[in-house]
């Protein structure tokens, strides 16, 4: 499939503050909707909320009225009776191992978006460090989705979603090659529910030119059952993207980051952001140091990429205009018996409905090993980090699967879910603070965050980078060093037998298999163990490796990556972890033999 | 012969080291050919290694070994077929990458930490034994933390590697395994709130719930299944529900149970990914492919044995079966080497089973063998008297009374020599049933 070639049209401008009138118009907006004891006031530039409500619903409707005026953003500070929003969680470790530690450019959050950020920068003479609050790059939503590289069609025109995403896309290509990840520009099928759709067929081709997006093809009921025989009966045609793509999502969010690494970039896991001293540089504020669980460190310039808690980050500083809310989605996988059966990623979306809703309505899509994954749902939820699967979610996504008739629920092999983390005016923020000089914010960042994260991290890298050149006066030099290419993983599984067989005979843990639903070997497990980020948990080595994906989910190999984690790091096995906090694996050695007292 | 499929020829080759494979190999060795034994990890025995409790063998030893011995057992039989100049040979740490019909023979390739090898043979026996169903397979629902393991990997775990798992452990399902675990726990000093079963009876064998459960005290909930997981990191809790007739819980009477470790024992899966991409249908209701009673795949050369083909009860029908593999692996092997001889299948007729019958092998038979054949099947529901018919064409060949049947424990049936040859004789559909006798 091909590259898109369509030009972009130039980057909208950030959104407007709020005018008094606009507060005026949400209050009386409030009140037609019930919600009239609500107090609705500017802040910040933003609508800002305040009140009582008894349903997180009604919470999150009047955010969205709120929205519905021109506004920077809409802080919601509505509580609701009952619900206590769940706390982020911290990392327990407090030491002072960063004390005194000064960088020019301080990133908050790992996730795709703050990896391709630290990539970005680390174009430039500079000192950088990455702050995350987990064990791991990607922990949160940028590990919990289905990794589709959207074309850019579905965001409403002339937001920085469509923006964002149309040039994200386009830049993957040539990033899959420099950063050595898997890529494959499947293209994707919007299927009509009914023969009537095509009638809007001038309406989506406008759409398409509007968002920069190259013009899809239009299919008949038989062009799209030739393409994808499996198809359900029920669709009557369809509009194919060839520049849709798919990718591994922590794939890509582990290259970002080993490329930073490879280029002066620090990396510190379990390490969350506690407070910002700010201080007055002319007429505006700035961050002079940043609080941390491991001491206080120097920053020139902050960049806010903290995902799910980036309104907690803004807070912090003192420059709320944006509350995040979770919305939670949750995907199914199929076995990978199924990788023939559909090519394209498939979705049959309420084209008239989507306007009503926050999610593009999910589908069925080949990833790119080789499973199929059908998702994702939405759901609002209090618990920004709640992973928890239900069983009414996970009948939800089982409807996605009759998109191919070839499949049904018994091929699931597990399912997961993710919290896309949501603002009420729907778009991106990539902007500079308007209140402190140095900080950057990019939040909001939901679906298509994947897909736009390369184009997002051009433009967050270069305002933090003009914040600098405010603050020193000069030009920000080169990072002369600097190397765009990461070499790519070693996957024996997707080698042939010969050229196996020559890695085997330099390494031979790489004939040594350990996961034999996957076919990863004991040689892979130990270069994800000593790749440039040193991570070692459970989790850590399965998104790199795969080990404990496939359909036994580790049944097998569980205690052999126990004990190549332990050869590897020397942590005695009661100390691996499967991911972040207390998730030992172990509790404590079987009972231990008493060794007689010796005497001498 | 030419050397057209591999590096390497071999008369039989088995793939997997665990007790269906090695008493395939012992067998192919006391028929005289040459094998080769393929294991993935260091040693043989399979999972026996880890069955460190006893009851091994009381069929084929008479004796109540335990897992280890028991494998010790083969192991030292296989050691000493070497010694006597039999040609059995074993690779360890060698990975079957794939397995291709090449002509009238098989070509496999191996991965090894020497490199990658290429064997051409004229018989496969897959002795690939099981694997565990997971959470996700029984739609588990909740968090995702650290302390939801499946039987066999905190078996693993305490037995080899010396390490707890957890110390305050909810059971889910009744499988032997999981039996066995929860005594297992109680013995390292772990506190085991209970085993909860979705199902009305016990999946495991009667004499593990006596042993492993009523003589430690540990509590069996039939009729409840665990219907969340909480803990963000660690297992903090389950809840558990009673279910109704049609298997839902009913949410009113759940009950949050603190623990640190869920354990599964919730069925098994047997493994035949590597046949299925041969394009071989598995029979929906053993796991396995349909096979003869010489455990003969519908493709020429190919034998499935052990848990692979079906999941037993007992170790010593494994070895049953494997030896039944190896002995007619070998037979086909030889005749193959000489003559262009035809696959059993060209005289097999398919079995079909009927009434309480769960799940049977050989799903078709032989009809040119002169040796009788061996059913083994389940029963679908607990009979305490039940008629076992065999028929052909209509006419019935053999009746015979069965008592105290249960769903969990494998039935072995030989057919006696006079029914079997009235079976060869009548021409028509052969059919298995067995019927519940008056009012059980």
């Amino acid at each position: 499939m091909s590259e898109q070639n369509g030009r972009p049209r130039r980057r909208p401008a950030p959104r407007p503050s709020v005018t008094p009138a606009g507060v005026r118009r949400v209050r009386r907006r409030l009140r037609r909707g019930g919600l009239g004891s609500l107090g609705c006031d500017a802040l910040n530039g933003a609508v800002h909320l305040t009140g009582v409500v008894g349903r997180w619903d009604d919470r999150i409707r009047a955010g969205y009225i709120a929205a519905s005026v021109r506004c920077r953003g809409v802080v919601n500070d509505i509580a609701v009776s009952g619900i206590t929003e769940p706390a982020m969680t911290v990392p327990r470790v407090t030491d002072e191992s960063l004390a005194g530690k000064a960088y020019d450019i301080v990133v908050v959050g790992a996730g795709v978006v703050g990896c391709a950020i630290a990539r970005e920068l680390s174009r430039f003479d500079l000192r950088i460090a990455v702050l995350e609050k987990e064990d791991d790059v990607g922990v949160h939503a940028s590990s919990r989705n289905d990794g589709m590289i959207h074309p850019g069609f579905a965001p409403p025109p002339g937001t920085l979603k469509a923006w964002f995403n149309a040039t994200g896309n386009r830049m993957y290509g040539d990033l899959a090659r420099e950063l050595g990840f898997q890529f494959d520009r499947v293209g994707s099928i919007v299927l009509f529910r009914s023969w009537w759709l095509r009638l809007l067929l001038p309406i989506m081709r406008l759409r398409a030119h509007q968002n920069g997006v190259d013009s899809p093809r239009v299919l008949t009921r038989g062009g799209v059952s030739r393409l994808e025989p499996n198809v359900t009966a029920r669709q009557h045609g369809g509009l194919q993207f060839l520049s849709t793509g798919i990718v591994n999502p922590f794939e890509v969010t582990i290259a970002f980051a080993e490329n930073a690494v490879q280029n002066g970039v620090e990396f510190h896991f379990e390490t969350v952001l506690t407070g910002v001293e700010l201080e007055m540089s002319g007429e505006r504020r700035q961050i002079r140091s940043i609080r941390t669980n491991r001491g206080v460190i120097t920053a020139g310039a902050v960049v806010n990429a903290a995902g799910s808690w980036a309104d907690a980050v803004a807070s912090l500083a003192d420059d709320r205009f944006f509350t995040i809310h979770g919305r939670r989605g949750v995907d199914a996988v199929l076995d990978k018996q199924l990788s023939s059966t559909q090519h394209h990623a498939l979705s049959m979306p309420d084209l008239l409905g989507s306007g009503r809703t926050h999610s593009k309505g999910g589908g069925l899509i080949p990833s790119i090993d080789g499973n199929l994954i059908a998702g994702p749902t939405a759901e609002e939820t209090p618990d920004r980090e709640n992973y928890a699967t239900t069983h009414t979610e996970f009948t939800e996504v089982r409807d996605q699967l009759s998109l191919n008739d070839a499949v049904s629920s018994e091929f699931i092999i597990t399912y997961f879910a993710g919290v896309r983390p949501a603002t009420f005016t729907e778009d991106f923020i990539v902007e500079r603070s308007i209140r402190v000089r140095n900080l950057t914010h990019v939040a909001g960042i939901q679906s298509p965050g994947l897909a736009s994260a390369p184009a997002i991290a051009v433009e967050a890298a270069r305002l933090a980078v003009e914040s600098l050149r405010e603050e020193r006066g000069a030009e920000m030099g080169r990072n002369e060093t600097f190397n765009p290419i990461r070499p790519a993983r070693i996957d024996l599984s997707r080698l042939p037998l010969a050229e196996r067989a020559v890695l085997i005979s330099a390494r031979p843990d790489y004939g040594q298999p350990v996961c034999r639903c996957e076919d990863v070997t004991e040689g892979e497990i130990r270069d994800a163990l000593r790749s440039p980020l040193g991570v070692c948990s459970l989790d850590s080595i399965k998104r790199r490796t795969r080990a404990g994906a496939g359909r036994c989910h580790g049944g097998f190999c569980l205690p052999r990556v126990l004990e190549i984690i332990h050869e590897e790091t020397g942590l005695p096995l009661e100390s691996i972890r499967k991911k972040s906090g207390d998730s030992y694996l172990v509790l404590g050695r079987t009972k231990k033999i008493q060794r007689a007292p010796t005497h001498v | 012969m030419s050397d057209v499929c591999g590096d390497e020829l071999v008369d039989v080759v088995v793939v997997g080291g665990g007790p269906a494979g090695v008493s395939a190999a012992l067998a192919v060795g006391d028929a005289g050919a040459e094998v080769l034994i393929i294991e993935r990890e260091d040693r043989l025995g399979g999972v026996l290694k880890q069955c460190i409790h006893d009851g091994f063998g009381v069929l084929q030893y008479g004796e109540r070994l335990t897992g280890p011995e028991y494998a010790h057992r083969h192991v030292a039989a296989l050691k000493c077929r070497q010694t006597q100049g039999g040609q059995i040979r074993v690779m360890t740490g060698a990975y079957l990458h794939s397995l291709r019909r090449d002509g009238t023979r098989w070509s496999i390739d191996l991965i090894t930490s020497q490199g990658i090898q290429s064997i051409g043979t004229a018989a496969v026996v897959m002795a690939t034994g099981c694997r565990e169903r997971t959470d996700r397979q029984i739609y588990l629902h909740g968090d995702r933390p650290a302390g939801i393991f499946t039987a066999g990997q905190a078996q693993r775990l305490i037995n080899i590697d010396g390490v707890m798992p957890g110390r305050n452990v909810v059971v889910l399902g009744s499988g032997d395994i999981g039996l066995i675990m929860a005594r297992r726990f109680v013995l390292e000093g772990a506190r085991v709130q209970g085993v909860y079963e979705i199902q009305s009876t016990v999946s495991g064998l009667a004499r593990n719930v006596a042993q492993c459960l009523e003589d430690w005290n540990i509590p069996l909930h039939l009729g409840t299944t665990v219907t969340e997981v909480h803990g963000r990191n660690r297992v903090e809790a389950v809840t558990v529900c009673p279910v109704d007739g049609s298997g839902l819980p009913d949410h009113n009477a759940a009950e949050r149970i603190p623990c640190d470790t869920l354990i599964l024992s919730v069925g098994l899966i047997p493994e035949n990914d590597i046949i299925a991409d041969l394009g071989l249908p598995l029979d929906s209701s053993t796991g396995g492919p349909a096979v003869t009673q010489d455990r003969e795949t519908q493709l020429p050369g190919l034998y499935v044995c052990g848990n692979a083909l079906t999941v037993y009860d007992l170790v010593d029908y494994v070895s049953e079966c494997g030896q039944a593999a190896g002995t007619a692996a070998t037979r086909g092997a030889t005749t193959a080497r000489s003559a262009a001889a035809p696959s059993a299948h060209a005289s097999a007729g398919p079995v079909e089973t009927s009434g309480d019958i769960g799940q049977m092998v050989p799903q078709l038979l032989d009809l040119a063998a002169d040796q009788p054949p061996v059913f083994f099947f389940r029963v679908k529901r607990a009979m305490d008297k039940a008629t076992l018919t065999i028929s052909r064409g209509g006419v019935q060949v053999e009746s015979r009374r069965l008592t105290y049947l249960r769903p969990p424990e494998m039935i072995r049936y030989e057919l006696r020599e006079r029914a079997w040859a009235a079976l060869r004789r009548n021409p028509g559909p052969i059919s298995v049933a067995v019927e519940a006798a008056d009012g059980s």
